[in-house]
């Protein structure tokens, strides 16, 4: 009896000695971890096949003038994107980027209640405001903080060549 | 498995020699480097967002980007992790309690080889174009672009400005002294290709340096620091910079830093890490800016 209740404790000493270890060694689990093994697959890709070069998206960017100034930071298959400076501050960062890549991001212009040139404009977040061109291109302004405003983001929209951008699309 | 981004991010250190380091370098950044930790806090930090499901939204895109190898982000991460793994071996045994109190350097110098002026050039120059490849690697440009990185250079900040300005205060005007731009070109005309290959430093990163063999390899070296270097005249110049000033600051923290600056120099390269530290920081930043554009 004495011996039977001593393995019973033993075995259960053992069990929670056992748990307390393997939950001291695990990592503990990160709400990325689904991402990190959905990107980790074989054959798992960010960037679609069928993106455009980013280098066909930069002679769509807006010019500048005066104390305004694009710096190009990435220039990726399906994406570009430049810092606007101005009078030597960044002020929002600039970009364009293929959907096909990422489908699911085409997704918020469906609840769109403004427009561009009849393209869909949503304001994202704190500090973002997008558009998405034919359907294809999504072109995004996204302030540093005390950056531009909405409005200003609107206007900096306005000035992309959208109908090029829409002839990419072709 | 190696380390997820995430995770990278999330264990950067909030507090160690490396940021102690850094932190006496604020008057030549002032206010430009935060020390910036953590995956989600990086999101929260450069997006400026708020809202939890857009932030778990452009981390899943960030960690997709970095994981497509043909991105190029995997590469730069090995660059800044590569380059700086050569001399780390004070690092974390001997110096992990020394986090609030000073660290007295005369203890350590019977550990300390100082590098002669061959050795502490090739340091500084592989660093440099180390500099030059992952920036083409994040952004996406030909690999020997070295003049899309000088012009890049004046829109330098954070922590890779920070970088930079270590990389000439900690890897330049300590070991070398005031006139480090002319011995490293003297130094640099004397190389030939054998001096590189018998580097434990090129050896590792020669794949990644543009050039198609070591004597070409070589001339890109040259090159960078070529044209590099009226870019960290003028930061020498503009924050009068001065070994003594330097080692001054670092003596807030390192006892005795400001008598030998060969060992000063020595004890930096072997107890820190800035170039993975930063590199970490500036890799970050870019993926969180282009998830947040794409999503």
């Amino acid at each position: 009896m004495k011996i039977s209740k001593l393995r019973t404790g033993l075995t259960a000493l053992c069990l929670a000695f056992f748990l307390l270890l393997s939950a001291c060694t695990a990592a503990p689990p990160s709400e990325f971890d689904q991402a990190q093994r959905e990107s980790t697959e074989r054959g798992a890709d960010a960037v679609s096949d069928d993106a455009v070069s980013g280098s066909s998206f930069n002679r769509f960017f807006p010019a500048t003038t005066g104390n305004d100034d694009l710096v190009y930071t990435q220039e990726k298959t399906g994406f570009a994107q430049a810092k606007l400076i101005q009078s030597g501050e960044e002020v929002a960062l600039l970009s364009i980027s293929d959907v096909s890549s990422n489908p699911n991001a085409a997704d918020k212009f469906t609840a769109s209640t403004q427009s561009i040139n009849n393209f869909p404009v949503v304001a994202e977040g704190n500090r973002g405001t997008a558009m998405l061109v034919a359907n294809r291109f999504q072109v995004k302004i996204q302030s540093t903080e005390n950056g531009l405003t909405e409005g200003d983001r609107l206007d900096w929209l306005q000035q992309f060549n959208l109908q090029g951008l829409a002839a990419l699309a072709q | 498995m190696s380390k997820t981004i995430f995770e990278l991010v999330d264990e950067l250190p909030e507090q160690n020699l490396t940021i102690r380091a850094l932190k006496t370098l604020d008057f030549v950044v002032p206010g430009k480097w935060n020390n910036l930790v953590g995956f989600k806090n990086t999101i929260r930090t450069v997006t400026g967002e708020t809202d939890e499901a857009l932030i778990k939204t452009i981390g899943d895109r960030a960690v997709w980007l970095f994981n497509d190898k043909s991105e190029g982000y995997q590469r730069a991460l090995w660059l800044y992790q590569t380059i700086d793994s050569t001399g780390t071996a004070l690092g974390t045994a001997a110096l992990a309690n020394k986090i609030g109190e000073k660290v007295p350097l005369l203890g350590f110098m019977s550990k300390l080889t100082p590098k002669a002026d061959k050795a502490q050039t090739l340091d500084l120059t592989l660093k440099l174009v180390v500099e030059v490849v992952a920036f083409c690697q994040i952004n996406g440009i030909p690999g020997d672009s070295i003049g899309d990185f000088v012009k890049s250079l004046s829109n330098y900040g954070g922590e890779s400005l920070m970088r930079m300005a270590a990389l000439v205060s900690f890897d330049a005007l300590i070991p070398l002294g005031p006139d480090f731009i002319q011995i490293v070109q003297t130094k640099l005309n004397s190389f030939g290709p054998k001096d590189l290959e018998d580097n434990s430093g090129f050896s590792q990163i020669k794949g990644m340096i543009p050039g198609k063999n070591t004597a070409a390899q070589l001339d890109f070296i040259g090159q960078s620091f070529d044209s590099t270097k009226s870019w960290m005249g003028g930061l020498v110049q503009k924050h009068n910079l001065t070994p003594g000033k330097v080692a001054g600051n670092l003596s807030s923290f390192i006892e005795g830093s400001d008598s030998k600056l060969d060992y000063l120099a020595a004890f930096l390269d072997m107890s820190t890490n800035y170039y993975e530290h930063t590199g970490i920081q500036t890799l970050a930043r870019r993926l969180i800016e282009r998830a947040a554009a794409e999503v």
